[in-house]
């Protein structure tokens, strides 16, 4: 990446970016525990015993990593916690697209409004755009804080 | 700024989110509380509006859909874990007062309004497992019919619950296939509240 691309004010922005989006969908989340099972469950996926455990600390992982990418505590193992977290529901809504699998996404707590099963896949096809845009952001945040450790040696 | 040790850090933050997890599921209350392994059919039956192939159903779970017709008596079924009826038979079975109703899905929408009779039994809360005993233990007639409903189309919360019905001995659980949305399409009666 350029050094415009990785200068404190581009990253600063881009790390604040990231931690809203990642407090944000994991308090939509954690306000209703069952309802986030429910989504994973259509995930059809993981074996039913996994599926509680996963909905109960998935979103807590959000927050906590939002939390300390915010505040500047960790920030290079939070964005990587995001990455591995991107790429997962990256594959995860991909398999369930290729198999034409309608799922809500859950990203954000569960569905406000009923929708088809076009909608849903078309709103799976935009998710997944989504999801590969914040990548990038995170390759962003990676890259400019190793660049200040290597700067800082 | 200290210097990071990604590794390490990486575990102390996941380690705080599962006691975080851990302190917000012990503190919920029991439509928020969620039990850590979860007791679901992992292979419920594909979505009807599902094309294509979907996950492969329970053996106990395989079945036609029982025959229409109004009137008719609902035989147990002991090979098959749950039938689904048509909104003509459950209006019939609510009729004639023999059935007993449960309404899968949330409780925050079954207060909002559900068939009169009919008991919240939400698949996705903590104490569904204690409702399932619970039934069992009122020592009820395990072969009368039972119907279960939840929103119709893909929705699967019913057949699950059904699923759960079937293992405690309960040889007779209807679903109702179009679900709740169809009783109200009807015009038939709704009762709001947390009382059946």
């Amino acid at each position: 990446m350029s050094g415009r691309m990785l200068s404190p004010w581009l990253t600063a922005r881009v790390q604040f970016v990231l931690a809203a989006i990642f407090v944000v969908a994991g308090f939509g989340k954690i306000v209703d525990p069952p309802g986030f099972a429910h989504e994973i469950h259509n995930y059809k996926l993981l074996p039913g015993v996994a599926v509680n455990a996963l909905a109960v600390a998935l979103p807590w992982v959000e927050v906590v990593a939002g939390v300390a990418l915010f505040s500047g505590i960790a920030r290079r193992s939070s964005a990587r916690i995001m990455g591995v977290l991107l790429v997962v529901f990256v594959i995860a809504l991909t398999i369930n697209l290729v198999r034409k699998h309608p799922v809500d996404c859950g990203c954000f707590g569960g569905p406000k409004i009923p929708k088809t099963d076009v909608q849903r896949l078309g709103d799976m096809k935009f998710v997944i755009a989504r999801d590969l845009g914040m990548l990038l952001l995170v390759a962003q945040v990676l890259a400019a804080t190793r660049r200040e450790e290597r700067d800082r040696r | 700024m200290r210097r990071e040790n990604p590794w390490r850090d990486a575990v102390a933050l996941m380690a705080l989110a599962c006691v975080a997890a851990a302190v917000s599921n012990a503190v919920a209350g029991p439509e928020r509380k969620l039990r850590w392994i979860g007791s679901y059919s992992a292979s419920a039956p594909s979505s009807a509006a599902t094309p294509g192939p979907g996950p492969a159903r329970p053996a106990a779970a395989v079945t036609p859909a029982a025959p229409e017709g109004a009137g008719k008596a609902f035989a147990p079924h002991p090979n098959t874990a749950w039938v689904e009826i048509s909104g003509d038979d459950v209006a019939a079975l609510h009729k004639s007062g023999n059935a007993l109703f449960l309404d899968a899905r949330r409780t925050s929408l079954y207060r909002l309004g559900h068939i009169p009779g009919a008991r919240p039994f939400s698949v996705w809360e903590a104490d569904i497992d204690d409702r399932v005993k619970g039934l069992f233990a009122e020592g009820r007639d395990q072969s009368a019919p039972v119907v279960v409903y939840c929103t119709g189309g893909d929705c699967e919360d019913s057949h699950m619950v059904g699923q759960k019905l079937y293992f405690v001995g309960f040889d007779n659980v209807l679903v109702y296939r179009d679900g709740f949305p169809d009783w109200e399409k009807r015009g038939l009666p709704v009762d709001k509240g947390d009382a059946p």
